[in-house]
């Protein structure tokens, strides 16, 4: 059984909050997720219309070949429609994200042999969040928060991110001693939050 | 290692640990950690947003026809099952087992044991049904998707045969041009304006009959504008063809000006 932290408290997005909601990703997302509980295909459709883009995106991003990103934002799609009760409450992009870079790396796992235990699966994106954290998030929004972090700090959060590399991973292959990782990882997404903070308050 | 240098290792896990980044091991003992240092949970709680963003930057405009694709294999999958699918609420029968507790009380220790075995018993049946009806549906599933496989592909198929028949008619239209072989009928265009957020260029169609145009498909372009989209209309009965940009999702009526309208003559 995979650990969550989700169970307990407010795990929350409140320094966040001065970002305004983005309907297509905040409320449309988790209320078409209800309506496809009552098996309803139009929802479906306009889930598909609305975030196909950003599936195949992380998807094509992780395996780095569409073919494979196409196979797997069908499979994401179709465990919307078989499994809508995996999503619970919270924030539907910020979910469907981690289920897609998850199963992503799951399939990219499977292709290779690696010599470190599996990294866990991820972080339960559920429980009480305000959910106008990613209101105004999009693709050029982060894009952008993204590149105005230092390379060295940019660099370990992708490849912790889209590489599935662990944090000793990123210290062999880019000869940075582990410590050093640690805390540009840390640093770094702070920087991160504090750019997107500064974008959506302009 | 001392509690306090303990302490120090595992806080310098935790934006690993939000990122997704940590191996399991150390994942499951951050994890344990967070829930009973509060310092930990609130830096977690601060940075998980920003590593929640990460994906949002991987968003990417997909090819048009890999996206129809893909929706047309998804609809006819999701269609097929909500149109046939009624598994039985397993739920409700769990419900309905829940009164069993009740009825243990004041009976003997044998008739206790009874209905717990029983109990178990129901249980187990339940949920091997569930099981059962969980294969059932994704076979289902994946049979209703071979099938739709394979009609994809013989569209895929018969749209190339149409698109490069030498009886095949073209007119052209602005940045590209309507083919039409048989009953079937085209949109080939390239050199499509980016469309701005939230917008998807949409196919209209007039009826040799109608007043006003029909809506058809919805679509949009590749990163350097090039569309190739199958009409699903009988192009005997058709007048003209037009294009427009609408919202995501389509219009019953065209909302902007038409980037061209073609008659088929």
């Amino acid at each position: 059984m995979r650990p969550s932290v989700s169970g307990g408290s407010a795990l929350n997005y409140r320094g966040l909050s001065a970002i305004r909601a983005n309907p297509r990703h905040v409320e449309d997302g988790a209320r078409l997720m209800e309506r496809l509980r009552e098996r309803d295909t139009v929802a479906f459709e306009s889930l598909y219309d609305g975030y196909h883009r950003l599936v195949f995106g992380i998807a094509l991003r992780v395996l780095g070949d569409a073919t494979m990103a196409e196979d797997l934002t069908q499979s994401v799609f179709l465990k919307l429609w078989s499994a809508p009760d995996a999503f619970r409450v919270g924030n539907f992009g910020a979910w469907l994200s981690r289920v897609t870079r998850n199963r992503a790396l799951d399939v990219l796992r499977s292709r290779a042999v690696r010599s470190e235990d599996e990294i866990s699966a991820d972080i339960a994106v559920e429980g009480t969040v305000d959910d106008v954290v990613f209101a105004r998030l999009d693709s050029q929004t982060v894009r952008a928060a993204l590149a105005a972090l230092p390379e060295e700090q940019r660099m370990p959060i992708e490849m912790g991110f889209f590489g599935g590399s662990t944090h000793e991973e990123i210290a062999r292959r880019t000869g940075v001693p582990l410590g050093t990782i640690k805390t540009r990882i840390r640093t770094g997404l702070r920087r991160l939050r504090a750019e997107l903070e500064g974008v959506v308050s302009l | 290692m001392n509690g306090h240098s303990d302490r120090e290792e595992m806080m310098s896990l935790v934006a690993a640990y939000a990122l997704g980044s940590l191996p399991a091991s150390e994942h499951r003992r951050v994890s344990a950690f967070m829930l009973t240092d509060a310092e930990a949970r609130a830096e977690f709680d601060a940075l998980r947003p920003a590593a929640d963003a990460i994906g949002f930057a991987a968003e990417e405009p997909v090819d048009s026809a890999r996206s129809a694709r893909m929706k047309e294999r998804l609809m006819a999958t999701v269609r097929a099952e909500a149109a046939s699918a009624k598994i039985t609420p397993i739920g409700a029968a769990r419900s309905a087992s829940g009164a069993r507790p009740g009825l243990l009380m004041g009976v003997g220790l044998a008739a206790a044991a009874a209905a717990v075995f029983a109990f178990v018993s129901i249980i187990q049946n339940f949920s091997l049904r569930s099981d059962l009806a969980n294969a059932n549906m994704r076979a289902n599933t994946l049979q209703t998707q071979i099938a739709a496989n394979a009609l994809v592909q013989n569209r895929d198929r018969q749209m190339v045969a149409d698109l490069f028949a030498p009886d095949a008619q073209h007119y052209a239209v602005a940045d590209g041009e309507i083919i039409r072989h048989g009953q079937h009928l085209y949109l080939a265009l390239k050199k499509l304006p980016p469309l701005p957020k939230g917008k998807v260029y949409q196919a209209w169609t007039l009826a040799k009959d109608a007043k006003a145009v029909a809506p058809s498909v919805t679509f949009s372009p590749s990163s350097t504008g090039v569309a190739v989209v199958a009409l699903p209309e009988n192009a005997d009965g058709l007048a003209a063809v037009a294009l427009s940009v609408e919202p995501e999702g389509g219009s019953k009526a065209p909302t902007s000006k038409p980037a061209f309208i073609r008659q088929l003559t």
